[in-house]
């Protein structure tokens, strides 16, 4: 059974912590210590996401408050009346449409062809335990940003080009490239070669067998490689900050414009980033399950 | 940067399979990748190269001045501090996260109930957007309507100056980061805590080991090597951390935040002087592949390759 | 003929837009709508003068027929943006909006900008109107480069002045003080932390602080480079006695944090009513007097910039609007400088607190005399301080990196640190970045 499987929570096998932990229980008189241990877990957790729960909920709380309540000490935590008057000042005085376009273009043109350069790339460097083109991958991760940066900058200026979004999608794969195939080793690797091995057998190529045979079953390596690089796309400042011209802003770059000369105005900027950060981590909540097995998986890969 | 989980290169694994002749064929997949990377990444770094060289300002002439960039840049005291500050700033960045994290997934990996409610709350974080998070921290830090100096209060507790003095600046920007990353460094050593086999530690049991020798014997040297993919994610993204810094601080009060990628982008883009950033641009990376490097060797010997 | 006409038309404009607009077509035989047609893209800086030029750009587009796309960025992006696609030779911009005092020599020597001394002579691309000279001699000497170039036409020239609150001021019986030392004193009366009630408030944040320090060394009848702008005088007792005043003032009787203070944290200090003299520059008075954010609405007070031992004076920092070489519609860009910086339209930016305008007709209106919108006391502060305005930065092509070095420094004092020493090794590593620049 892979980790994937048991982070899942597959009823099949438990973790054996808890195993080993169960048989120490069984060993030990003192049951109590039982009750203990569960105590102190439930209070760790607690602690652990606390800070999380705060921090959102006052990010909440910031951007439905209207001016008043925003300025006023001690800080109002329930606003009353709550308004939302903040999102619409963001998307009225920023083009915030436009921006959210724009990132949304570049998140999937950039994912999207992660995808189509990254599953293969991840099956052919499994299949041919190639340390060699995982280290080039690996390098794209290791090299700051701001070193491509000008001279893509330069050189996409010379083309012409940065009036529209091709440079921004460009330097996104530098980002979502390596997280695919990375993911992808992982999910090819663990994959029985038998099925594969019969298709050869029965005549296929090596493209058809990938295509028909290793590809299915490795769709939620897919799934999670897909996700968190549309995630880490999304979430490129950087990148935006030096590249993207008037109309072709992603929406980090816009919420940051939004700062700096309305320091007070904490409500729209609460909003702003309510906004940016919005579909992300709507998309961590609906495809949390994939998302930590395509974590965890890929952790398994490391060891 | 935001952090990319691209992770450290795959160990060979011996493989029953035979069809040795298909070795090659297979490289084809992986080349249409390969050229892109390589593509986006190698020419600017050759260009990178042939600027730091020379002497280039935005508004001046080109000209071609040697290794005398680098040799300024090891002169420079505004240089090297900044190097010190990246070295604290990350190894505070490492730890905390680190301890917190392997605590986190020891938590998570027992069974309990609204675990997967847990979970997600604990991991919303690392996915949220940098930028959007910063902005949101440093509304938070303001000293006289701040709700965090707010809390202290309430807690009976003075209020600080969080990133508005020159001391505490680095350890609030730390903790910034570690409520961000600590969930990914918990996600990489859960699955290896999941993965442990039940075996050992049955033996165990049967030969009258306790929790504590359990756990010192068994599961921290099968959970090490997931301990050093996580650390090693954690310090090449706390020494190329960006965007929180830049926002929150800007690499202020003065200079007291400011580490070497910040640095480079006042100097590229600030002070438009091209040929020095890049020489800086070289150095920084140089210093993050030898990291990198040494990193390796650790596991490396932990495998007892 | 220009008189006063023109003028009375002109104030009465500020009630009805379009009526001017008509009469200054009307009057003269150079033809605003030449270009119409055209569409040019403006980049500017995210501040009430852009405030201004956006809220009348319909107005421009129906006098020319110009399509004008501009965009208002906040200065710490617009400024690297502006220089890096100005140096690689395609800027996505026709006009561009900059700060002399930060951006004048870095363009000046790339001869990135039109030289507008021809468009000002040619009759057929310049409002007879325009009257280049009654832009005052302060304005049009930020605008010219040192080899005789005018590549931008002056905007707004932002004095300096203290904004104080008078309630405070009343509640501790205190006049408002007339030299620094006067100052200190009274910001050290007026301090009352228990209370969350602090005397003063000024830039922190290294580089946009140095203006503060800056200001406070026009007292001592000095600058911080020699008039030539060879050598540095950021060493002498005289810095070190303004570095003295600033690190008290910020260290004693300023709120806490100011250290990471830029303009906006200290105006909104001073908003809410929590600060008793703020030192900036002129054309942040808008929100201070707007109900819906300020707390402090009538209690507003404006000063005039301290005397120091050796003199009174203030600085004066410069706004203008440029044209890049490259752009393909230099002359409907032109027109848009050229509305943006008329006599109307700089009598539109004063009336709505954006600032000083750079014209010395626009103080003599009658109207605004009579009406000015932020009171008599804010009009005869801005009137007194152009008459002892003097240049607030030096001159010299790495600026930003001089407000760097020093703003570090200044940062640092705030902090605790030696004033002398903190200075004398700022002059120290600053002065090679100086002699470099002066060899290109």
């Amino acid at each position: 059974m892979t980790a994937a499987a048991a982070v899942r929570g597959d009823h099949a096998t438990k973790p054996a912590v808890t195993l080993a932990v169960a048989q120490l229980r069984a060993v030990n008189p003192y049951r109590y210590r039982r009750y203990l241990n569960r105590a102190g877990l439930y209070a760790s957790v607690i602690i652990l996401i606390s800070p999380a729960i705060l921090f959102f909920f006052w990010m909440l709380s910031l951007s439905l408050k209207n001016e008043a309540d925003n300025t006023a000490y001690p800080p109002v935590f329930i606003p009353h009346p709550p308004t939302l008057a903040n999102f619409i000042d963001v998307f009225a005085k920023n083009d915030f449409l436009t921006y959210g376009i724009n990132s949304v273009i570049v998140s999937f043109s950039a994912t999207g062809l992660a995808l189509l350069l990254g599953v293969p790339a991840g099956y052919g460097i499994a299949k041919t335990n190639a340390t060699k083109a995982a280290v080039l991958i690996l390098i794209a991760r290791v090299t700051p940003g701001l070193s491509f940066l000008i001279p893509l900058f330069l050189m996409f200026q010379w083309l012409h080009m940065l009036g529209t979004l091709t440079p921004l999608v460009i330097t996104h794969l530098v980002i979502t490239v390596p997280i695919v195939v990375w993911i992808m080793i992982g999910y090819f690797e663990g994959l029985p070669v038998d099925l594969e091995e019969a298709a050869l057998v029965d005549g296929c190529n090596i493209w058809q067998a990938f295509r028909y045979v290793a590809v299915p079953l490795a769709r939620p390596g897919i799934m999670v490689g897909m996700i968190l690089s549309f995630i880490f796309s999304w979430n490129n400042f950087i990148f935006g900050v030096v590249l993207a011209g008037r109309t072709t802003r992603t929406l980090p770059v816009a919420v940051y414009n939004v700062l700096t000369f309305e320091q007070i105005s904490w409500g729209p900027l609460a909003a702003a980033a309510l906004v940016v950060t919005a579909p992300v981590l709507l998309l961590t909540l609906l495809m949390q399950k994939e998302i930590v097995a395509g974590l965890t998986a890929g952790g398994v890969k490391g060891g | 940067m935001s952090a990319t989980t691209a992770g450290m290169p795959v160990a060979p694994r011996v493989r029953p399979t035979g069809k040795r002749n298909y070795a090659r064929r297979y490289w084809l997949f992986a080349m249409p990748a390969a050229m892109v990377v390589v593509a986006v990444i190698l020419f600017p770094w050759l260009f990178t190269l042939v600027m730091s060289v020379n002497d280039w300002k935005v508004s001046g002439n080109v000209y071609f001045v040697g290794l005398g960039n680098y040799q300024h840049l090891f002169r420079d005291p505004r240089f090297l501090w900044a190097v010190a500050r990246t070295l604290y700033f990350t190894t505070a960045a490492v730890i905390a996260p680190m301890l917190i994290g392997v605590w986190a997934a020891v938590c998570f990996a027992s069974n309990f109930k609204f675990r997967g409610v847990a979970r997600t709350i604990f991991i919303m974080p690392m996915m949220a957007t940098p930028v959007a998070i910063a902005l949101v921290w440093t509304m938070m830090f303001h000293p006289q309507l701040g709700v965090l100096n707010y809390l202290l209060s309430l807690a009976g507790l003075p209020p600080l100056s969080w990133v508005y003095n020159s001391t505490t600046v680095i350890p609030t920007l730390v903790m910034v980061e570690t409520w961000q990353w600590t969930p990914l460094v918990m996600l990489i050593v859960l699955g290896g805590i999941a993965s442990l086999p039940i075996d050992p530690y049955e033996a165990a049991v049967i030969d009258g080991a306790n929790g504590w020798q359990m756990f010192r014997y068994i599961t921290v040297p099968l959970v090490w090597p997931f301990i050093v993919v996580a650390a090693a994610m954690r310090i090449i993204d706390a020494l190329k951390a960006f965007d929180t810094i830049f926002v929150i601080t800007n690499g202020g009060p003065g200079t007291s935040s400011e580490t070497i990628n910040m640095l480079l982008y006042q100097t590229a883009f600030g002070y438009y002087d091209l040929g020095y950033a890049s020489a800086m641009v070289v150095v920084f990376f140089v210093l993050i592949l030898l990291v990198t490097g040494v990193l390796l060797r650790m596991r490396r010997w932990e495998h007892g390759i | 003929m220009i008189g006063r006409r023109t003028l009375l038309t002109g104030t009465a404009a500020v009630l009805a837009m379009p009526a001017i607009v008509e009469r200054v077509g009307a009057q003269s035989a150079f033809d605003w709508k030449r270009y119409q047609g055209q569409t040019i893209v403006v980049s500017l800086t995210k501040n009430p003068r852009a405030d201004n030029l956006q809220q009348h750009e319909k107005e421009f587009e129906s006098l020319t027929g110009i399509r004008v796309e501009s965009e208002q960025m906040p200065e710490q992006q617009q400024r690297p943006k502006m220089v890096m696609e100005l140096a690689s030779g395609r800027p996505s911009f026709d006009v561009t909006h900059f700060s002399l005092h930060v951006s004048k020599r870095v363009v000046g020597s790339g001869r990135w900008l039109v030289d507008m001394r021809p468009y000002l002579a040619d009759r057929a691309l310049t409002a007879p109107d325009y009257d280049w000279a009654d832009m005052s001699p302060g304005a049009r000497r930020a605008a010219t480069q040192p080899d005789g170039r005018i590549d931008s036409l002056p905007l707004e020239t932002d004095i300096w002045l203290i904004y104080y609150n008078r309630q405070i001021f009343q509640q501790k019986g205190l006049a408002f003080p007339k030299t620094f030392d006067e100052m200190l004193a009274t910001a050290r009366k007026l301090n009352d932390p228990a209370n969350g009630i602090y005397g003063f408030v000024g830039r922190g944040v290294k580089n946009a602080n140095v203006p503060v320090w800056t200001s406070i060394l026009l007292g001592q009848d000095q600058e911080t480079v020699t008039p030539d702008g060879k050598t540095l005088l950021t060493d002498t007792p005289a810095a070190i006695w303004a570095g003295e005043m600033y690190k008290s003032l910020l260290r004693e009787c300023a709120p806490p944090g100011v250290v990471g203070f830029n303009w906006n944290e200290c105006q909104t200090s001073f908003m809410q009513g929590k600060v008793g003299m703020w030192m900036d520059g002129v054309g942040f008075t808008p929100p201070l007097l707007d109900p819906k954010v300020s707390k402090i609405v009538d209690h507003v007070g404006f000063g005039l910039m301290p005397a120091g031992p050796k003199a009174h004076a203030c600085p004066v920092f410069t706004d203008a609007l440029g044209i890049p070489v490259e752009s393909k519609v230099k002359e409907a860009a032109y027109l848009y400088c050229q509305w943006a910086t008329s006599k109307a339209m700089l009598l539109n930016l004063v009336n709505m607190g954006g600032g000083a305008s750079p014209r010395l007709s626009t103080y003599n209106d009658p109207t605004l005399m009579k009406n000015s919108p932020f009171g008599q006391e804010w009009l005869a502060t801005l009137l007194a301080s152009m008459k002892i305005a003097r240049s607030g930065l030096p001159e010299i092509i790495p600026v930003t990196e001089f407000r760097d070095v020093f703003g570090i420094a200044l940062s640092n004092m705030v902090g605790g640190a030696d004033v002398a020493a903190e200075l004398r090794a700022a002059t120290t590593a600053f002065k090679p970045i100086l002699e470099q620049s002066l060899k290109t």
